[in-house]
Order: structure tokens, then C-alpha cells, then sequence
């Protein structure tokens, strides 16, 4: 499996991050390295094998409908790069997002 | 304008195919889905949020134990298959109401799968079906009137709510236009369940019938106060058409925004002769989502939140998976209450209700309860005339005031002591008419009302035929007319007498004293 550079640039437009073609190269190629360890384990028989999405072997992991203390307003906006009226303020919305160039 | 014949003439030709997505936050948990920020509606913005349900770095959530217990009640309810394995997956895009940039949501192990509800379908609703269809034997015709249909539930899964945004410098609060958006994240994490149906429902009446019998559900549980102005439960239809008798689906448009039982009605009536006139004109629909607007009766296409639906989830790494064995399953089923149709049934079988007043008084929770409580105070033996002063004076009280049976003054016990006065025969039912308006306004008790007005109906023969032997010695010529054989004159002494006696008398024993003192 090797990704094109079209599906590297794919990727990083999806996570939001402007690459450079430099970048673009090098991760590229760090991607694909990644990549050739999956191809190796795909290339055992694991049928019989169930996925594993946790490497602790716990289960139902869960807390009591208890409230707890909130953050203060102040404390919640504290890092908000701008703040009205106690809310948090976002620029403008502009299209779908396809824009990082 | 779109016209309710415009509907049924493309219903004839076209089979719609809809499946819903509904969402309702689980607004009886007292905190949010992986923190203990509390659960509420409205308040100051950001007031109730803390790091976990602000993203912030190296915040841990973990599950609200209560709110995995009524997803799997929610399940139990609406016929789902209790997963023994699942897990909490990531879904990933980009949206400022949500701050981790990830929903933390469930992908291919939801905690409920493969249910199925029923909907009655009665009235003017079922002329929206028309024959033809491919699974027909969904469909059980029930009376000429009305059928029941089955609608399968693909899964009911759990995830956590997105904050709220207020669009600035636009009109009225939308994207459109607007130059800024203000962010309040006190509803970000509240539970929700997201409920998938089957592509089982055919018309416009069937997804408003099974959305309400929905809501019906969840309050009869108690999972969510449902409340759809306050975007509590939220409904997103996915609809497309086939010519009748095929059973190959057509390209299907997602339509969200329908914030009523009424809107999600309109909102597919409009989309379906859309996207009929598309095809019928050689067009092709798009796959896309839609906007319908409530006011304008239309559906518009909107700009997608993601270009692409790329969602990459992956099982989410802070959490470890869930293992509900049979002991779970059957505490939580053992908190199942009476459901609605159990309930109805009921309501037939034991208190002689006739289905159709059963089904009506079964369907709204609150009136219901009041049923219930009114036949436990006066006994099962005037739960029929108990149910008709519901669905006669009751109803026309509420409807008139647009209020709700919770917000008026009539309490249970009143319904039963007035159907006790007109049993006595204290009052007629006519009387009881206006004692009831009478109660409506003042909240004051039937017999109090019928003492302080002197409304007491007069069953005293001895006092009526007293009347009744004035009035006819007055109307010499209309007696003998009678007795010549116009016998239709006897409403004319019915209404003197009782017109001379307030309307007060008897009516039963007036018209016996009548027929008797006329034929002597």
C-alpha cells in the first residue's frame, strides 16, 4: 500500500493543516513507511482473530450521574482569542473549509 | 403553493422511500455524557462547561453510567437487540460547536440494533397510501379507515450533543450573511441518542405518526423531556422516490431543520412533488442536503458542513469498550414501564374503551395519566363516560386555549364528580356542559358549582307535571293538533317546559310526564 501525494495532501486538507510541497514529501514518505509495517501484519492469516481497540483489557470503565463543579466563565473564556457576551467568538463562516492553500 | 391534491396525485405514481434520523438529548441525566458539567436547558452562556466538554488539553472523559442505562432502555422499548460488545468510536470534522474537532460518537457497535415500532395510521393520514407498494405485508389494513404499519429500527446509538451558535451581523440569526458567530458550549456533551429507522415508511403521515409515537415513547420512559422548540428531539428525514411497484431505490436527498411534527410533514409532502416534477421532467435528483424552511413551505440545498463525509472514525482511544451481560440487561428491562401500546390495549380490554378513543386518549401521555388517575378515583365503571368528557369537553378546552392539560385547571377528581352528578341525575348532560366550562375557568368543583349556581336538575315528577299541565292548558289548539295525530309537536312542549323551567328539569321524566299527560 503507498499513498499518491494527491491522498497526502487529501489527508492533511481534512486535519486542517497547510502544507508545503516539502512538506508534503516528507510526510509522505514517513506515511508510507508507516504503512509498510501495516502491509506486513496484513500479510498473516487473522481470520479467527478479533480486533483489538484497546491494549488494557478492561471493560465498562464508567462514572455516577453526579454533577461536578463547572468552570467559572472567566476561567472558561481565559484563552478564547476573543469573547462577547460571555461567549466565545468565531470569524466568519466561509464555505466548506476547501480553502487552506 | 403546494397542495395536499398535488401530493396525492404524485403519490399515485411514485412510492417515496423515507428513513429518519432522530436525536434527543437524554434530558433526564443530571450531567453531560463524559464530564459532570449539569445537564439544562438555556441559562448564560458558557456556564456549565468545564475541560472535558470545552476539548480543552488532557481532559479525560468517561461515560455517564445513567445515560448508557436509558440508551439501553430507549432499546429495550422499541424492540432492540441489547449489544453484548460495543464501543465508543471518534468521528472527526470541523465545526466551531464542537470543540475537540471530534464527536465522540458509537460507528459499527451501537448499544441497540434491529428493533421495530408500529404506527396507526387513521383518518384523512391514511389516504396518503396507496396500493402498490413492494412490502405491502409491512402494512396491516386495520378498518376501512386506517392501517397499522411496521417500522424497523436499524440502531440506537450514543453520543454527546454539540453547543449552540448565534450567527452575528446576518439576518435573523443565520449563516447567511452573518459576519461573526457567537459560541456557547453550556449544551456541548449533553447525551444523545441518535435513533435510525429502516427505510421503512412510505409517506409524509407515516414519519409524522412514527416521530410522535417516538416522542410518545421516550416520555413514557422518561429519558427526555422531548420538547422540539428547545431542539431536544430533532428529526432529519431522508427521502426518494420509485414508480410504484419497482424495488430499486432512487437517489435520495437528506432534509434537516423540520423542528415540528407539522414541518417534518410539509418538509417531505414539498420534497416528494420536487422531486417528482425533477424526474417526471427527464431530470435527476441530486444527492444533497436540504433546508426546509417552514415558513416559505419549501426545501432549499445547503452548503455541507465537510466536503467530503471523510469521518476517518476509529475506536475512541480514553475509553475502554463495554461488556452488558444478562444481569444488565435485565435490571435495566425491569425498569421498563407500561408502554403505550400495552397501555391502549389495556385501556380496550379492561375498562371497555372503544379502540379509537383508547388510541386517542393512549397517544398523549398527559391525557392519559389524568385517565388513569380519574378511573382509579370513580372506578373502572365510568371510565367510558370519563374518556368522553376527555375527548369531547376537555379537548375543545384545551384546543380552544391552546394550552396544555397540565397548564389548565381541571384535575382528575373533577372529571369524575361531574360524571358522578350527571349519573345522579343531579344535573342533565346538557347542564353538565356548562358546569364544566364553568370549572375550566374558575377551577372550582362541580358540586360546588351546580350549589352556588342553583343548577340542580328537577327529577320531581310532582313539580314538572305541575308545569307541564300550565303549558298545555295555554297551547288548547297545539293539543289538539297532537292528539289529531301531529306528533311531532311534542319537541314544541318539550322545549316550553323546559324553557319555563330553566332548563333545569329532567328531560327523560319531562318527556315521560308529556307523553303521558297528552295521551289522557
Amino acid at each position: 500500500m503507498s499513498l499518491s501525494e494527491e491522498e497526502v495532501r487529501h489527508v492533511a486538507l481534512l486535519a486542517r493543516l497547510a502544507l508545503t510541497d516539502e512538506q508534503v514529501e516528507t510526510l509522505g514518505a514517513e506515511l508510507n513507511s508507516i504503512l509498510g509495517h501495516i502491509d506486513a501484519i496484513q500479510q498473516l492469516d487473522l481470520a479467527d482473530v478479533e480486533p483489538t481497540s484497546h491494549a488494557i483489557p478492561m471493560v465498562n470503565e464508567v462514572r455516577a450521574d453526579e454533577p461536578r463543579p463547572c468552570l467559572s466563565r472567566e476561567d472558561a473564556l481565559r484563552n478564547a482569542p476573543m469573547a462577547q457576551d460571555g461567549a466565545f467568538v468565531i470569524p466568519q463562516i466561509v464555505g466548506p473549509g476547501g480553502d487552506l492553500s | 403553493m403546494m397542495t395536499k391534491d398535488r401530493l396525492l396525485a404524485v403519490l399515485e405514481r411514485w412510492e417515496p422511500v423515507i428513513g429518519l434520523e432522530i436525536h434527543t438529548e437524554l434530558t433526564s441525566t443530571r450531567t453531560k455524557m463524559f464530564c459532570g458539567c449539569p445537564v439544562a436547558f438555556g441559562g448564560e452562556p458558557n456556564t456549565r462547561v468545564c475541560p472535558v466538554c470545552l476539548g480543552l488539553p488532557g481532559a479525560l472523559p468517561v461515560p455517564n453510567a445513567y445515560a448508557i442505562e436509558q440508551t439501553v432502555l430507549a432499546g429495550l422499548a422499541t424492540g432492540c437487540e441489547i449489544a453484548r460488545r460495543s464501543l465508543f468510536h471518534r468521528k472527526q470534522y470541523f465545526y466551531p460547536d464542537m470543540p475537540k474537532d471530534y464527536q465522540i460518537s458509537q460507528y459499527d457497535l451501537p448499544f441497540c440494533a434491529g428493533g421495530e415500532v408500529t404506527v396507526e395510521i387513521a383518518g384523512e393520514a391514511a389516504s396518503q397510501r396507496k396500493e402498490g407498494g413492494v412490502d405491502e405485508e409491512r402494512r396491516v389494513r386495520l378498518t376501512d379507515v386506517g392501517y397499522n404499519a411496521r417500522i424497523g429500527i436499524t440502531r440506537i446509538h450514543l453520543e454527546e450533543d454539540t453547543g449552540k451558535m448565534v450567527h452575528v451581523g446576518g439576518s435573523e440569526g443565520r449563516l447567511a450573511g452573518a459576519t461573526k458567530s457567537l459560541v456557547d458550549f453550556n449544551r456541548a456533551g449533553t447525551p444523545l441518542i441518535e435513533l435510525v429507522t429502516e427505510p421503512d415508511i412510505r409517506t409524509p403521515a407515516e414519519a409524522r405518526a412514527f416521530a410522535q409515537k417516538l416522542r410518545l415513547i421516550w416520555l413514557t420512559l422518561g429519558i427526555s423531556d422531548c420538547n422540539m422548540e428547545e431542539g431536544s428531539m430533532r428529526v432529519d428525514a431522508n427521502v426518494s422516490l420509485r414508480r410504484r411497484g419497482e424495488s430499486e431505490f432512487g437517489t435520495k436527498t437528506e432534509i434537516k431543520n423540520m423542528n415540528s411534527f407539522k414541518s417534518l410533514h410539509d418538509g417531505l409532502a414539498y420534497e416528494i412533488v420536487r422531486q417528482a416534477e425533477v424526474l417526471e421532467s427527464g431530470g435527476r435528483v441530486v444527492q444533497e442536503t436540504r433546508h426546509f424552511d417552514a415558513g416559505a413551505k419549501r426545501t432549499s440545498a445547503t452548503r455541507s458542513k465537510e466536503e467530503a463525509h471523510d469521518y476517518r472514525y476509529f475506536p475512541e482511544p480514553d475509553m475502554v469498550p463495554f461488556e452488558f451481560d444478562d444481569e444488565f440487561i435485565e435490571r435495566v428491562r425491569a425498569r421498563l414501564p407500561e408502554l403505550p401500546d400495552a397501555r391502549k390495549m389495556r385501556f380496550v380490554e379492561e375498562w371497555g374503551l372503544p379502540p379509537h378513543d383508547a388510541s386517542v386518549i393512549a397517544s398523549d401521555l398527559e391525557m392519559a395519566e389524568f385517565f388513569e388517575a380519574a378511573v382509579n378515583i370513580g372506578g373502572p365503571e365510568r371510565a367510558k363516560a370519563v374518556s368522553n368528557v376527555m375527548l369531547n369537553d376537555l379537548s375543545a378546552h384545551l384546543n380552544a386555549r391552546g394550552i396544555a392539560l397540565s397548564e389548565s385547571r381541571i384535575v382528575p377528581s373533577m372529571v369524575v364528580e361531574l360524571v358522578e352528578l350527571v349519573e345522579a341525575a343531579t344535573i342533565s348532560s346538557k347542564q353538565a356542559k356548562e358546569v364544566f366550562a364553568d370549572m375550566a375557568e374558575t377551577g372550582d368543583s362541580p358540586a360546588a358549582i351546580v350549589e352556588i349556581k342553583g343548577m340542580r336538575q328537577v327529577s320531581d315528577t310532582g313539580a314538572i307535571e305541575a308545569v307541564v299541565t300550565r303549558i298545555l292548558d295555554e297551547n288548547p289548539n297545539k293539543v289538539e293538533e297532537y292528539r289529531a295525530g301531529k306528533t311531532g309537536l311534542i319537541g314544541f312542549f318539550v322545549g316550553q317546559v323546559m324553557r319555563e323551567m330553566g332548563g333545569q328539569a329532567n328531560p327523560k321524566v319531562v318527556n315521560e310526564v308529556l307523553a303521558r299527560m297528552l295521551e289522557g
